[in-house]
């Protein structure tokens, strides 16, 4: 379980099982969404999340795999593609400069 | 989303994530590549003689493609994802011992020797890490993947080509035997239960797109792209939840059929499923009814879809075989959408449940 402050988070990955599909859409609303920060939003294949990343966005299917990648990174797990809550987490934290944990 | 949730979640990940993982690196070779095969699938469709456009000058590029273009961005890809740059010219350099070691397409090969080409590479790497001159790091990186790749390529033409070919015709065989048999619907029962657990590359590009492209080269098509491909039963899935749903999720499923069946992301339906899993039985006898179909019908593609999108669908779809694989969509949509209505019990039975997972 890891926990960060919304402000340190400078960039977020958004992972799918290939990095092609579902996770250039989920990052491409999340980049919508976190254009007036000063956020990177990149999206990569679940077994090549750098491990020195900070927060990844994933399915909750793919989460332990994510965090095997990126033992520190904060992973917030969603469950469906659009209007999760999760989502809204993310940006909260980030607006707010509260703390996302997952 | 409570920590017992949380915790019944995690229980059966284990063997899922592993399965997903080794899935994952499958899929991950071919999936950089599918613009390749695209590109194979377009010329395919127009220039052979049964084509749109038949050329015998430009359906000579069919051969080339399909045999060396392609095992060998996978075998390529592989060695990337195991050792970079320098793994991706190894295995490059490998897999062209298997290519020309046989005669059918060797992306099976190529997903073995690739990889392990660049394993060895890396292990040699490190025996040499620090003990190298100054002045010598060039000569010597060079060198060592140099003579590996004679060795890896040697081996692949002798020993794993031929192997793979064995194998490879005895699992086309078994196709084969299952399509004679009838029983290629049943497939669907492994299929769409492995898909919405987000198996559905693996399945699809690392073990069903390898065997298709096999039967295309033979005979201008294959029925196994569309065995995962098919975007009905997921359609289906989601159509019913639009109609009967419980009322929360109903205003999202318009948006997700567009993402689904248009832009072929078919993980968009997936939690759908997984939160009232009941509802796999609509995916597998829809599945198995759009298979069926095309049995019977003789349907095929010449490549695989991807995105399983109805215009990827459209697109590699051959010029004499629009009505057996429309059917196949429409049969599978409307199975599904029957079987997913009468398990939500046709909207009556609101699922309290089902929103709380």
């Amino acid at each position: 379980m890891s926990t960060m402050n919304g402000k340190d988070i400078s960039r977020i990955v958004i992972a799918c099982d290939a990095g092609m599909g579902s996770s250039v859409m989920v990052a491409s609303q999340m980049r919508q969404r976190l254009k007036k920060y000063d956020v990177s939003v990149e999206h990569v294949p679940v077994n090549a999340i750098p491990a020195d990343t900070q927060v990844v966005v994933c399915h909750a299917g793919l989460a332990d795999r994510a965090r095997s990648m990126a033992p520190n990174a904060v992973v917030v797990p969603f469950r469906v593609f659009m209007g999760d809550p999760a989502f809204d987490r993310v940006e909260a934290a980030i607006r707010d400069g509260t703390s996302l944990a997952d | 989303m409570t920590s017992s949730a949380d915790l019944k979640h995690r229980e059966g990940l284990g063997m899922q994530a592993t399965i997903q993982r080794i899935g994952g690196y499958l899929a991950g070779m071919i999936m950089p590549n599918i613009a390749a095969f695209i590109a194979w699938g377009l010329i395919t469709a127009l220039f052979i003689p049964t084509g749109w456009w038949p050329n015998e000058q430009l359906s000579k590029l069919v051969g080339p493609i399909i045999l060396t273009l392609l095992p060998v961005l996978i075998g390529y890809t592989g060695g990337r994802l195991v050792h970079g740059q320098r793994g991706a010219v190894i295995g490059a350099v490998a897999t062209m011992g298997v290519v020309v070691g046989t005669d059918i397409p060797m992306f099976l090969g190529a997903m073995i020797i690739g990889p392990s080409a660049a394993y060895l590479l890396k292990k040699l790497d490190g025996l040499f890490a620090g003990r190298v001159r100054t002045g010598f790091e060039m000569l010597i990186d060079n060198f060592s993947a140099g003579i590996l790749g004679l060795i890896m390529a040697v081996l692949g033409l002798l020993a794993v080509g031929p192997i793979v070919e064995t194998f490879a015709n005895a699992a086309g065989d078994g196709v084969d035997a299952l399509v004679t048999g009838g029983l290629l619907p049943l497939v669907s029962i492994i299929v769409e239960p492995a898909k919405v657990l987000f198996l559905n590359n693996a399945i699809n590009h690392g073990v069903l797109a390898p065997l298709g492209v096999a039967q295309a080269l033979e005979s201008g098509k294959s029925i196994l792209f569309m065995i995962e491909t098919n975007p009905g039963p997921g359609l289906g899935i989601l159509l019913a939840y639009f109609f009967f749903g419980p009322r929360s999720l109903r205003p999202s499923a318009p948006g997700s059929i567009i993402i689904h069946f248009f832009g072929g992301i078919h993980e968009i339906y997936f939690p759908y499923v997984l939160m009232n899993p009941r509802l796999i039985l609509a995916a597998i006898a829809g599945g198995a009814s759009g298979v069926f179909t095309a049995v019977v019908t003789s349907a095929g593609l010449v490549a695989t879809p991807s995105p399983g999108s109805i215009f990827a669908y459209l697109a590699v779809t051959p010029k004499d075989g629009y009505f057996g694989v429309l059917l196949a969509i429409v049969v599978a949509t409307a199975v599904s959408f029957a079987v997913a209505s009468l398990l939500l019990g046709f909207g009556r039975a609101e699922e309290p449940e089902a929103v709380a997972a």
